[in-house]
């Protein structure tokens, strides 16, 4: 179902940015680009080019900050790194999915809610 | 919101800087694609196969490019740029329209600049220049019921100051006229402040020298002090530091100078003498502009509260306080009431405060909608350019541009051009505010100089105004015609896109450019004439050697006119006895052959609305203005001015009888054909009100000063008899030397009883000069309004001729493939176009004679040229044939092959 794919990305890409930059450390585009690929089971990027946009804006914002330097196979890359803004962002986002999370499951299951 | 501001503080610096940006871009892309490939090639892919790996799962890079541009820079500030950059180049290539576009942008821009920076200037700033500016306030003594600013009493004054608590340094002044006598010069008139201690202290301006005046100066009894502004310091001691102490004569007192104020000071209007108001003066304040109480809010204070504290004590009854009566009541019929306004507003007008915001909003709307005609003008000519432009649009559509895209990119061009105007209009507006600022300074209630807070600067509102303007102008030339080019021609074009099918310019476009022609030619004939009127004194001479002649005023002094009515015959009389000594003594000085006096100077005598007895030449009562004097005996013969017809003024002219004698053009224009002498004229004071007395006219002389469009009057003149206050001009023979003979003049002065005071001592030629010069004004601007119609008209001409050859290339082509003859062509081609001309010209004759009928030239100041109206008719035929030449050479060049090829 790439369609219903494509719109939760469109909400979530930013959190799983910073939270792959919070888990990983500092990280070229293409390895976040990777690494969502990998734990979203290629269902989540319709193109690993989105992940480019997202990390303007969150440059742009303040919540990461971006850098040249050199990759594992010795290659210049733009490194990525969370700020200390990001970082709170990153917080209240990740409480604020789980708030929702939590009142998606038990509407769509209120079985196992009560 | 701190993102949110990190976004656009980003965004602008990736638009500032769009090189780096796209740099950063393609290396991180290219990095990418590396680190995917090597990825596909570990995973046992070939070379190519990785590399198209990489590419398909990174995704269009053309895509993501574009969505990396909107989202990392300013998309619609880059697309802006782009069209300014376009506009620029349109501007280039349509030369034509640039310059007849942008010279009417120009023109209305500089006009409701100016008349923007005059508003600010008197009407629209409330802080005068001085420390906390904003917070002194002036006290006035408002008339609900006349709309007028009253004297404030002294009482009234004193009680403001002792209970108010709202406001602090509580003062006022007055202005007064003395004569200064310092050792060792003549005599001069000057106006001089008489202001409170508290003055100074609001004004909170150190002097350069000396002090201020105390309150000590202001008791009864205290030494006669005056403290000097920079520039009498500097033009009369010199600039001399040992001032202080020396004495000068103002009136009849001697004052000690206590003090120089710095330069530019000049508080409370444009004063640059001092001298304390005393406090055992009984009388009134004057109103603003002569007068003032001041004050400055106490520190927290708000104007409506000082208000709210000073209608509370209210305003003394107009008549002596009856004991154990509250001052607070008004006495029964008394419309005055207290209230506080910004200082400077206090000067402005008889106004209350919302009223004047009104009056500027709506005096700043009619003059932004001067800009509508010019725009409109452009508006056709964009119009006509746009639909030349027809495939340029119809590609770009074609290509996927928007159709708000492209009206967009049009308004910008539009924009481009009014921004040039609009900065053209900036540069020239400060020079002409200088010199109306001179012309104002000249203005005699003025006495030299502007008030202190008015310097015909730009303040920071005129850079929002002049924008406000300008993009308005691009709305009307850019908006209209694009859309109704993009909604009319873009279809058509796509169309016929390949086929080059071109439309036509469209009915109402035309119908507008033949209006216009029409307009051009009803205006231009009365606006010749006018213009003509006002410069033609100037141009021919007033007909007499007016150079050789000085005039000079003799004025009442004002503060010596009594308030009290019983008082005034007495005081008229004295003033009569004394305007008959002066002229006496200049009769002996000078001989009496060789100076006259009237009770205007001639040349700009008043207007005067007059009306003839019954048998004039149109069979009914003939109203006409004319300029009207009144003379002694020898006027005519000092002035060398023969009798054409009739008789001078003898003896009994200056008795009872009533007579009159009239120039040559008041003959022309009020009496018509037949005879002048024996009828009777009288003066009407306004339509509709009663008339004067008759006057019997007894002669007929040359216009003196000639050349001049209205005819004049002369009455005969008897010292006095014009009030006690109406001044009367002396006018005498310069001599030889005529800086001596004025110089003569200025010491009767001193002679004279005070009541009577000679001043504006001046060459008769300059006096002529000065009363063309709004004339002349007139002129300028007649001229270049008329000259920005015609180039209007010029153009919208020359596109109407141009679409008429592009519309018909092919044909032409054919034709002239055909062996047609050129004249037969171009016949052909813009007889349709040369038919609507020649109706737009007709049309515009007979507004014209419409106009001319209506307007009344000679009495708006015109001059009646012969032939006028065929020259005219001719003229714009000539600008119409003028503007088909370039077209019509086009025309006779049509390759036929081209045109057959391409059409």
């Amino acid at each position: 179902m790439p369609d219903s794919a494509s719109s939760i990305l469109q909400g979530t890409l930013d959190l799983m940015v910073l939270k792959t930059l919070e888990h990983l450390g500092p990280l070229h585009g293409y390895g976040i680009a990777l690494r969502i690929e990998q734990l979203g089971e290629r269902a989540l990027l319709v193109n690993q080019g989105t992940v480019y946009l997202c990390l303007v804006r969150l440059v742009q914002k303040k919540w990461i900050k971006a850098e040249w330097g050199v990759s594992d196979n010795n290659r210049k890359a733009k490194f990525y790194a969370l700020t200390k803004a990001g970082r709170k962002q990153l917080q209240a986002e990740t409480a604020n999915w789980e708030r929702v999370a939590g009142v998606m499951g038990r509407v769509l299951n209120p079985q196992s809610g009560s | 919101m701190l993102a949110f501001f990190n976004t656009i503080a980003a965004r602008i610096r990736g638009f500032l800087r769009p090189g780096d940006r796209e740099s950063d871009f393609d290396r991180e892309m290219a990095a990418h694609l590396e680190m995917a490939e090597e990825d596909g090639r570990r995973r046992g892919l070939t070379i190519e196969e990785a590399r198209r790996d990489a590419r398909v799962k990174l995704g269009g890079t053309t895509q993501l490019r574009e969505s990396w541009r909107a989202a990392s820079g300013l998309t619609w500030l880059d697309g802006f740029a782009l069209d300014a950059r376009l506009g620029l180049r349109m501007l280039r290539r349509s030369w034509g329209l640039t310059l007849a576009g942008g010279l009417a942008m120009t023109i209305v821009i500089t006009i409701a600049t100016v008349a923007f920076v005059f508003l600010d200037e008197f009407m629209g700033r409330t802080a005068p220049p001085l420390d906390e500016g904003d917070r002194v306030v002036a006290l006035q003594s408002w008339d609900v019921e006349a709309h007028r600013r009253r004297d404030v009493s002294r009482r009234d004054l004193e009680r403001w100051g002792a209970t108010l608590q709202s406001v602090k340094d509580l003062g006022g002044f007055q202005t007064i006229e003395r004569r200064l006598t310092i050792d060792g010069r003549p005599a001069e008139w000057v106006r001089v402040a008489e202001i409170t201690a508290s003055g100074f202290r609001l004004a909170r301006v150190v002097p350069l020298l000396g002090r201020w005046i105390g309150e000590g100066d202001e008791q009864p009894g205290a030494a006669s002090v005056v403290v000097l502004g920079y520039d009498v310091w500097q033009s009369r001691f010199a600039s001399n530091r040992a001032v202080i102490g020396q004495t000068v004569r103002l009136g009849e007192s001697i004052h000690t100078v206590i003090g120089v104020m710095p330069e530019g000071f000049a508080f409370p209007v444009n004063h640059r003498y001092w001298i304390p108001l005393r406090s055992d003066h009984a009388g009134s304040l004057k109103a603003a502009p002569e007068g003032a109480v001041f004050a400055r809010l106490a520190p927290g204070v708000s104007l409506d509260r000082a208000q709210a504290e000073l209608t509370t004590i209210g305003l003394l009854p107009q008549a002596t306080t009856p004991s154990g009566r509250s001052p607070a009541q008004p006495t029964t019929g008394d419309a005055r009431r207290p209230r506080v306004v910004p200082y400077t507003f206090a000067f402005t007008d008889d106004v209350e405060r919302g009223e004047l915001a009104w009056q500027q909003r709506i005096i700043l709307l009619l003059i932004s909608l001067l800009l509508v005609p010019p725009c409109l003008n452009i508006a056709i000519l964009v119009y006509a350019r746009t639909v030349t432009r027809q495939e340029e649009f119809a590609a770009r559509f074609a290509l996927g541009a928007t159709r708000s895209r492209i009206v967009v990119q049009l308004c910008v061009e539009a924009l481009v051009l009014s921004s040039a105007a609009g900065a053209v209009a900036l540069a020239i507006t400060r020079p002409i505010l200088f010199q109306i600022g001179e012309i104002i300074r000249r203005l005699p209630a003025l006495g030299g100089s502007l008030p202190f807070w008015v310097d015909f600067d730009f303040s920071w509102r005129v850079g929002p105004f002049v924008a406000g303007l300008c993009v308005l102008a691009a709305l009307i030339a850019g908006l209209v015609p694009a859309l109704q080019a993009t909604g009319r021609v873009l279809p058509v074009a796509l169309r016929s896109l390949g086929s080059r099918t071109r439309i036509p310019l469209g009915a109402t476009w035309t119908a507008l450019i033949v209006t216009q022609v029409a307009l051009a030619m009803a205006l231009l004939p009365s606006t010749m004439e006018l213009a003509w009127g006002n410069l033609r004194p100037a141009v021919l001479g007033p007909g007499f050697p007016a150079g050789d002649f000085l005039t000079a005023r003799l004025a009442v002094d004002s503060q010596r006119i009594p308030t009290a009515e019983p008082d005034l015959p007495a005081f008229a009389a004295r003033v009569r006895d004394v305007q008959i000594q002066v002229i006496r003594q200049i009769d002996t000085e000078f001989g009496v052959s060789a100076a006259t006096f009237a009770t205007a100077v001639p040349g700009a005598e008043p207007l005067t609305l007059v009306e003839m007895d019954e048998g004039a030449s149109s069979g009914g009562s003939v109203r006409r203005y004319v300029r009207a004097n009144e003379v002694d005996r020898s006027f005519f013969e000092i002035f060398g001015v023969p009798m054409l017809a009739g008789r001078a003024f003898d003896g009994r002219d200056f008795g009872s009888a009533a007579t009159a004698i009239v120039d040559q053009t008041f003959v022309r224009q009020v009496v018509g054909d037949g005879t002048a002498i024996g009828r009777r004229v009288r003066p009407v004071a306004a339509p509709g009100a009663e008339a004067g007395p008759w006057y019997e006219i007894v002669g007929i002389v040359p216009d003196r000063p000639a050349n001049t469009s209205q005819g004049r009057m002369y009455l005969p003149a008897v010292p006095g008899t014009r009030g006690a206050a109406g001044p009367i001009h002396v006018a005498l023979h310069a001599g030889t030397d005529p800086a001596a003979t004025s110089r003569r003049l200025q010491e009767i002065n001193t002679n004279l009883d005070p009541i009577l005071r000679v001043d504006d001592v001046r060459r008769l030629d300059e006096v002529l000069a000065e009363s063309q010069m709004g004339g002349h004004l007139t002129s300028y601007a007649l001229a270049i309004v008329t000259l920005s119609v015609l180039v209007l008209s010029a153009a919208g001409l020359y596109a109407l001729m141009s679409f008429a050859v592009t519309l018909r290339r092919r044909e032409i082509g054919i034709r002239t493939a055909l062996g047609a003859q050129p004249g037969r062509l171009l016949a052909s081609i813009f007889g349709r176009a040369l038919r609507q001309i020649a109706g737009g010209v007709i049309v515009g004759v007979a507004l014209a004679l419409v106009l001319h009928r209506w307007l009344n030239i000679e009495v708006e100041g015109g001059w009646h040229i012969p032939g006028i109206l065929p020259a005219a008719a001719i003229f714009i035929l000539a600008i119409g044939l003028l503007s088909a030449a370039g077209p019509a050479r086009r025309a006779v060049r049509v390759d036929p092959t081209e045109a057959l090829r391409d059409g």
